[in-house]
């Protein structure tokens, strides 16, 4: 497991020593980086259970070609093309496999316990919510909302402008504002 | 900015602890062979990387060495090192040398007189 020392170690570092085949290194860089993936690869497939395997894969796939990161500070960012690079060949997949809609797969994978059914159902309506948001929307105001990136973060995992970025996180806001209700917003605010 | 905020925290998947913890342990599992196969191929590079500073070293040291040799013997005249190297070593008298040196064809009674002188 990886430690406080190493949770503590800069990007750079713990790449160049997962380089070297360091499992604490690249598992500090896992819980790291783990949500934010885990956001992208939601907003592109809609499905948290397909997320996650996206997710997971996208680590594995970073870890095999560690060595084509020329900036090891950039970690994040680079990671973040992996996750949609595997999110579309994912997407394409089950659109050639499947006919369900994401909505339906995606309330498909989510059984939870009693205790959580609380969560599941704010879960459910964010969710759905997020769905009549285009992909990059959803990235952005994901990335921006719940991980608390930059625009400039931003604009350079996702390949845009700034000024894209900002308008596609006033759009999406303004989008889930009206879907989701100012009461709900306000009950669940942060 | 941060008031306009929306609360994605119920989407959150490393708030479900036990289920956040599986898939890191997921991760590491199917990271395992290639994080051996960079251990591996870094202890082979650490070693060259232990052996590389002594090897240099004794790789300037030589060079050093080679150098100087080289430029001591270019400072006297190779020809005449060479037929005094010769004489000296196959034991061949003065005279016999300095004749061979310039060429001159000597009598017999030189010669006998030079191998006498040797003897």
């Amino acid at each position: 497991m990886a430690s406080e020392r190493d949770s503590d170690l800069p990007d750079a570092l713990l790449v160049e020593r997962a380089r070297r085949g360091e499992a604490v290194a690249f598992e500090a860089l896992v819980r790291r980086h783990y949500r934010a993936a885990y956001m992208v690869a939601l907003a592109l497939l809609g499905s948290a259970m397909d997320a996650e395997d996206v997710t997971q894969d996208a680590f594995v796939r970073a870890i095999e070609r560690l060595d084509d990161l020329q900036r090891p500070e950039r970690f994040a960012p680079w990671l973040m093309q992996i996750v949609r690079n595997r999110a579309r060949n994912y997407h394409n997949y089950r659109r050639v496999r499947s006919t369900q809609p994401l909505d339906a797969v995606s309330a498909a994978g989510d059984a939870d316990t009693e205790g959580d059914a609380e969560r599941s159902d704010l879960r459910g309506e964010l969710e759905s919510a997020l769905s009549e948001l285009s992909e990059i929307q959803r990235e952005v105001v994901l990335l921006h909302d719940m991980e608390g990136w930059k625009h400039r973060e931003i604009a350079e995992a996702l390949d845009l402008s700034e000024g894209m970025s900002r308008q596609h996180l006033m759009v999406a806001r303004r989008t889930l504002r009206e879907r989701l209700g100012e009461g709900f917003l306000r009950e669940h605010s942060a | 900015m941060t008031d306009d905020r929306i609360d994605f925290s119920p989407l959150d998947p490393t708030k479900d602890t036990e289920r956040f913890e599986a898939a890191v342990h997921s991760i590491g599992v199917e990271a395992r062979g290639e994080l051996a196969r960079r251990r591996a191929r870094a202890s082979v590079v650490g070693q060259l990387g232990l052996w590389w500073k002594p090897l240099l070293a004794a790789a300037a040291i030589t060079g050093i060495v080679s150098v100087s040799a080289l430029l001591r013997f270019q400072a006297s005249p190779a020809t005449e090192l060479a037929d005094v190297g010769i004489a000296e070593a196959i034991g061949m008298p003065d005279p016999v040398a300095e004749w061979v040196r310039s060429d001159e064809v000597p009598s017999m009674s030189e010669l006998i007189v030079a191998m006498e002188d040797e003897s």
